[in-house]
This record gives C-alpha cells, structure tokens and sequence, in this order.
C-alpha cells in the first residue's frame, strides 16, 4: 500500500471505530461519534499537510 | 433457609478480583473482557478490529520492538507493542515484526502496531470498569 493518504485514512477508521464503540453504548451514537473522528482526523491532517506544503524540508 | 448475604468488604473483593480478570482476559484477547462480561456488540467490534490493525501494521513493514532499555523510546514503544496481547505473542513465536526499515511504509506500519496496542491497553480498562457498574 504506497499511498499516503490511503494509510492515513485506513489509520483514522479504526481509531475512530475503536474510540466510537468504546465511549459510546447506543448503535446510532456510535455512528455518530466514529463519523465526527474520522472527519476530524482526516481534516485535520489534510489542513496540516497543506500547512507544511511551502516547507518540504 | 437461604445463604446468607456476603459482607460488604467481600462483596467489593470478589467484584474487584472479576474486574482484574475482565481486565486481563482483555489485554489477552483484543475483546475478550467485553465478551466476559456480555457485552457482545463491543467484545466482537474489538476482536476484529485490533487484531487487523495489528495485522495490517506487520503487513506495512512495521517492527515489534525489543526491550532496550537503553533506549527509553524504544523500551515504551515495546511496552506498547506488548498492548497487542495474544496476537503480539503469536507474531513474536512466528518471528515477525522485524521491520522493513527501508520500505516507505516502516513508519506507518510502526504507528498501527503501537496504537493498536494502546488502543487494546484502553479496551482492557474499560472492561475493569465495567465489571465494577462504573460504566
């Protein structure tokens, strides 16, 4: 698996599934929680990436 | 005629020493407090996933570890490999986890191993509390 963003976001699911069925009892709750994670770490590594474009050293 | 209630102070030992047990049949087996202890939705979320992310870690080219502890970094990321449970033991019998330092993926495959095992660590917790009515 080469691609960056692929891993990163593979990464970003099971963290948000395992956090979501952990802190949350209810299906639709934990559907909720995983989405909200996985939105969050995948915007926030894209807004840091672009972020660290103009320095690629 | 009935038997009659445990004291207060057994009570509380005997919930305790079942929360150790929901702990560590947890850090064992990815899921396995959670299965103890009914609840199947979760234990069976955990049972899959964990061990996957491990999986796909090894897969990636990712190390396990050894106890140096000469190099605290690498002592605490073998500490969290150790999180894994059974499949960390499995992978170690079976002489994976070398790593592949070269391979683009090292890193990444380094990062899912330990997480999976910290994430493990904080499944394992959560069955303590569940077995002693916290959550």
């Amino acid at each position: 698996m080469s691609s960056h963003l692929l891993v990163m976001m593979l990464f970003a699911a099971f963290v948000s599934l395992i956090f979501a069925v952990l802190m949350k009892d209810q299906p639709a709750e934990q559907v909720k929680l995983g989405g909200r994670l996985f939105a969050g770490f995948v915007g926030a590594a894209l807004v840091l990436g672009w972020i660290l474009f103009p320095f690629p050293r | 005629m009935t038997a009659p209630a445990p004291a207060p102070a057994a009570e509380a030992g005997g919930d305790r020493n079942r929360a150790l047990a929901a702990a560590a049949l947890g850090w064992v087996v990815p899921g396995g407090g959670h299965l103890w202890l009914g609840r199947r939705q979760k234990g069976l979320v955990f049972l899959a996933a964990i061990p996957l992310m491990f999986a796909i870690g090894l897969g990636l080219g990712g190390r396990l570890f050894p106890f140096d502890g000469g190099q605290p970094l690498v002592l605490l990321a073998a500490f969290a490999d150790l999180g894994n449970g059974l499949p960390y033991l499995v992978a170690r019998i079976a002489g994976l986890g070398e790593g592949r330092v070269v391979a683009e993926s090292f890193e990444y495959g380094n990062t899912f191993i330990i997480v999976s095992g910290l994430l493990n660590m904080l499944v394992a917790l959560d069955a303590y509390d569940v077995a002693l009515g916290r959550r």
